[in-house]
């Protein structure tokens, strides 16, 4: 058998207590929570309890859309039909998420992970997350379960500012960059010049997916959207077609909003001498 | 003593020195909770995948499935998820897919969790070996070895025991480690276990999956919407739905924490594709009422 050093501090009793009688539990309690599974990490899981809230169960919502593969080529304006694809394949994956959540009677779901495929011929959403709810708590009506991209630290802060997340709004918008004349291309070719095709199709996706974004955070009664994640730039299939992404939780305050007063703390650490043995020579 | 153990392993497990994966700060807080490391055990297995239908003659090489463009149903692996798509056209050619199928891949699934629980249990036989109370940091690797079809399961942990409790009949294992798993028992759960399942669909793509997943959704003709790919998005649901009824049927009473999914896709042709997805976490036990610490005090630091 190995043996081990001697101990360099002596053993604080609490925690290895607290280890002993945990370990000394040899049956599971089958409580209100048994069989959840959960993909926050154990941090997350205690900030959520410090709020009286719990996970309930791994939820997920996917969808996948065809679009035509000529569309992406010629054209100006919008391409309309990869703009309506991709909003209903956001639509379909937080529907199919969503029904999850509520069918194990979760008020929410929060730390939502997207993964998207945008592909000459379909496009693709992924939603992964974790339904929660407070400890205890009845069921809500459907229409009242919402779903974040929020990570669970952040909802619980939001929590006890006392505002709450209401939906994912999410704006998209896919746009030619129209093909420069032939004249205009050969005269450009050894020049430093703005490309204004390609920065006017940025700034018109940019404009519609915001839009969107914000009718979507309207049409959920939200008062603004927070932590907003942007995507934009050309498609590697599609030389000549721009998309612009945007998606985030819509918030709103409940009459229990207030400000939170964090206090302010100053690290004594000085990592140089810390741990950069050359700053010592 | 297992008599299962080779002689140079069990030497070396009576070496005076312990081994671990832990980091320093992963060690400090093991000597916190009254953890003593004593040795790195690990599990392997190699395993080879079955011979399924896949193996067997329709489509392998990602071709079309004379099955399916014979207008006849393949047979597929009984036991399993299996959904059927008729081509709604009628005879085309003899080249057009007349059925498309969802099916489960049993055989892939077995030798997968063979393989993963050999590896466990290879691992844990050493953690018992050592006299230990469990094994924290399990972490795992699962990869191709030598040849196409033979996968290598590969599990290493921190056997551990735990000061004046007496040892359990088989030891619990998590991957959490320091800080971490202090929290877990400040917050009242114990470890169980690592929990790692998978789940396997083939999709063969029916005519309208193979048309709208290919190029030529965009040269015949220009729908005027999107549509959804019904038989994908089955597939996929299905394949997710699958690895979490698995994981919830061995927690018995427990819960599952800190999962991670993961999916792994080929696709040989258009809209034919092989969905894995492998979902991992800790099996833990509540073992005293929740007791909520405060909410922490929001800081803004200055630096």
């Amino acid at each position: 058998m190995s043996t081990t050093p001697p101990r360099p501090h002596p053993v604080p009793e609490g925690l290895p207590a607290a280890v002993r009688q945990a370990l000394a539990v040899a049956e599971p309690r089958h409580g209100a929570h048994a069989g959840l599974t959960s993909d926050l990490t154990i941090d997350e899981t205690l900030i959520l309890h410090s709020i009286a809230w719990a996970p309930r169960d791994l939820v997920v919502g996917l969808s996948v859309q065809s679009v035509p593969s000529v569309i992406w080529s010629w054209g100006s304006g919008e391409i309309e039909l990869a703009s309506r694809a991709h909003a209903r394949a956001f639509a379909h994956a937080v529907a199919r998420l969503h029904a999850e959540a509520v069918a194990v009677g979760a008020h929410g779901v929060v730390g939502v992970h997207v993964e998207r495929r945008i592909l000459s011929s379909h496009i693709e959403v992924e939603l992964v997350g974790t339904a929660v709810a407070p400890i205890d708590a009845r069921p809500l009506p459907d229409a009242q379960v919402f779903v974040s991209d929020l990570p669970a630290r952040d909802f619980a802060l939001l929590f006890v500012a006392g505002w709450r997340p209401v939906a994912l709004a999410v704006g998209a918008s896919f746009t030619y960059a129209p093909r420069r004349a032939v004249g205009a291309a050969l005269r450009q070719q050894t020049q430093n010049v703005e490309l204004t095709n390609y920065t006017e199709a940025l700034y018109s996706a940019r404009a519609t997916a915001m839009e969107r974004m914000q009718r979507a955070a309207l049409d959920a009664h939200g008062a603004g959207i927070v932590d907003v994640t942007v995507t934009e730039g050309p498609l590697h299939f599609a030389a000549h077609a721009i998309g612009f992404t945007a998606w985030g939780t819509v918030v709103t305050p409940t009459p229990n909003a207030r400000s939170i007063d964090p206090i302010t703390t100053v690290s004594l650490d000085d990592t140089v001498s810390a741990f950069d043995v050359a700053s010592l020579a | 003593m297992s008599d299962d153990l080779p002689e140079a392993a069990r030497d070396r497990l009576h070496g005076g020195a312990f081994t671990s994966g832990l980091s320093v700060a992963d060690l400090a807080a093991c000597h916190a909770m009254g953890l003593e490391p004593i040795g790195l055990v690990q599990g392997f297995c190699a395993m080879q995948w079955g011979y399924g239908p896949a193996r067997m003659g329709f489509g392998s090489g990602g071709g079309l499935g004379m099955g399916l463009a014979t207008g006849l149903a393949p047979n597929v692996a009984s036991g399993g998820y299996v959904q059927n798509y008729q081509c709604p056209h009628g005879m085309v050619s003899a080249e057009h897919r007349q059925w498309g199928q969802n099916y489960e891949q049993t055989w892939i699934e077995q030798s997968w969790h063979d393989g993963y629980a050999a590896a466990s249990h290879r691992m844990l036989e050493e953690a018992t070996t050592l006299g230990a109370h469990g094994v924290v940091g399990v972490v795992d690797s699962v990869a191709s070895l030598v040849e196409v079809g033979v996968v290598e399961f590969h599990l290493l942990g921190t056997a551990v025991v735990v000061t004046g409790l007496e040892r359990p009949a088989s030891p619990w294992a998590t991957s959490l480690a320091g800080q971490r798993l202090a929290k877990l028992f400040e917050a009242g759960y114990a470890p169980v276990s690592t929990i790692a399942v998978v789940s396997s669909v083939r999709v063969w793509a029916s005519c309208m999956t193979e048309y709208f997943m290919g190029s030529g959704a965009g040269l015949w003709s220009a729908p005027a919407d999107s549509v959804e790919i019904d038989q994908l998005v089955s597939a996929r649901t299905r394949a997710r739905q699958l690895v979490r009824e698995r994981a919830r049927s061995q927690l018995q009473g427990d819960e599952l924490h800190g999962v991670d999914l993961r999916v792994n896709e080929r696709e040989p042709g258009p809209g034919d594709i092989d969905i894995e997805v492998q979902l991992r976490g800790n099996r833990v036990r509540r073992a005293r009422p929740a007791d909520p610490l405060a909410f922490p005090r929001p800081a803004v630091s200055l630096s």
